[in-house]
Parts: C-alpha cells; sequence; structure tokens
C-alpha cells in the first residue's frame, strides 16, 4: 500500500518518492503517433 | 579563483538548473536508447554538442519536464542524494535502474571562465555512455514503462512541497517493490568529479527479465 507523503517533520529519516501519477502509457503514445502520421499524411496530399 | 559557500547567492540554483537541464536529456535518452516508447516519437537535437534523442509527445515532455521541476528543489538544497530511473515491466517490476547518485561539495572553489566548459564537458561524456548502453543491457521485455524516483530525507521533503501543489504533481513514499531488485547486476557507466557536482551513474539490471 502507498501512503501519502509524510508531514514535515525534524526527522532525517531517509526516503524514496515517486510522482503519484504515471507517464503516458507507450499504447497511448503509439496512437497519438500514428494519429499525427496520418495529419501529415493528409497535409501532404492536399 | 573564488571561494563560494552554498548560501552564497544562486550557487545551489545554478547547480540546479545544471543538473535538472541534464537530467532531462538523459531521461528523454533513456526513454529512447531501452525502448520504452516507440522511436517515431523522437527526433535528433544537439545538446552538449552531441546528437541526442529528445521526444516530440507534449504529454510525455510535460511530464517530464513536472518530474524535474518538483526534484529541483530538493538538488537545490543538496538534499537529492539519489535520482533514479526505474525501467519497469508490465507487472511493474523493476528491470532496470539507471541511478544517478549525486552529491555537492560544502565550499565552491570557481574558475568561471573554464567552469561550465570543463561541466559541460563530463556531461556530454555521461550522455555519450547511455546513447550506447544497449550494448552492455539484455533486451527489456515489451511493455515496458518507467518512472523516476528521488532519494531524500524525511526533513527535506518540505522543499518540495509548494512546487507540488503549483504543478498539481504529487508525489508519494516508493513502495518496496519500486525501490528494490532481486540481485541485480551493476553496470557502472559513468563518474565524474567537478568543483559544483559529483556525480555517478550506474544501471542495476535484473538478472532475470522475462
Amino acid at each position: 500500500e502507498k501512503t501519502e507523503l509524510p508531514e514535515s517533520s525534524a526527522s532525517d529519516k531517509k526516503v524514496v518518492l515517486l510522482p503519484c501519477r504515471n507517464p503516458p502509457s507507450r499504447e497511448r503514445v503509439q496512437l497519438w503517433l500514428e494519429a499525427r502520421k496520418q495529419y501529415e499524411s493528409l497535409q501532404r496530399g492536399r | 579563483m573564488t571561494t563560494l559557500t552554498r548560501q552564497d547567492l544562486n550557487f545551489g540554483q545554478v547547480v540546479a538548473d545544471i543538473l535538472c537541464e541534464f537530467l532531462e536529456v538523459a531521461i528523454h535518452l533513456i526513454l529512447y536508447v531501452r525502448e520504452v516508447y516507440p522511436s517515431g516519437i523522437f527526433q535528433k537535437r544537439k545538446k552538449y554538442n552531441v546528437p541526442v534523442q529528445m521526444s516530440c509527445h507534449p504529454e510525455l515532455n510535460q511530464y517530464i519536464q513536472d518530474t524535474l521541476h518538483c526534484v529541483k528543489p530538493l538538488i537545490e538544497k543538496n538534499d537529492a542524494e539519489k535520482v533514479v530511473v526505474v525501467i519497469m515491466d508490465k507487472e511493474h517490476h523493476p528491470v532496470e535502474r539507471f541511478v544517478f547518485e549525486i552529491s555537492q561539495p560544502p565550499l565552491l572553489s570557481i574558475s568561471s571562465e573554464t567552469l561550465l566548459s570543463h561541466v559541460e564537458q563530463l556531461l556530454r561524456a555521461f550522455i555519450l555512455k547511455i546513447s550506447v548502453c544497449d550494448a552492455v543491457l539484455n533486451n527489456n521485455p515489451p511493455g515496458c514503462s518507467f518512472t523516476v524516483l528521488v532519494h531524500t530525507r524525511d526533513a527535506a521533503t518540505r522543499n518540495m512541497e509548494k512546487v507540488q501543489v503549483i504543478k498539481d504533481f504529487p508525489w508519494i513514499v516508493a513502495d518496496e517493490q519500486e525501490v528494490h531488485m532481486k540481485e541485480p547486476r551493476l553496470i557502472p557507466l559513468k563518474s565524474m568529479t567537478s568543483d559544483i557536482v559529483k556525480m555517478q551513474l550506474y544501471v542495476e539490471e535484473r538478472a532475470q527479465k522475462t
């Protein structure tokens, strides 16, 4: 279970943090890439 | 030769700017070299006087920028011990960890005319090592993703609070499985010592990736 970022304290304990959000997935990026290629191809056809 | 302390004007900011700019380039290059994203989203650019591959996907670029905006205040205060780019398999288990170990001297001796070009030369060597690291690493399984970890101290997390709110980019404490890898193979890539920062980069690679 992930826990909330600890509240500020005088503690000097080491912690490892990571962003709560995930980066875009490979599939999402792949869809964007295909859409961009289609758009560029349409632009060239005009 | 001038000697400055960490408290002097902008010293921490300058180091943080230099390192975050470098980390941004390094993260893009790692994602390209390790094929986390399709190669079609990357474009060749010139950084540190060498060609690098940088993503042109707006959401991914914004994500990397937001991540580093949050890490920057920690670097500025010398509170980021390690910045780690973790590549994870479909089950979110780490397969590779690119570990940037950072330390800064409390005192700074500046010869300003050579400082920046010297640091740039050192950082260029890191970039070149990353760009060829696939030769010493095994292929990753399909469907990998990534995250960025920062190793810091509990008390230092308050330095991140403001920027997390401004950027609407909250951070959480990592799970054990995101931090540790069973019996990793350690591959040292590069280390540097300059007047303003010491840094070493190594990769921890999981023995069995599939």
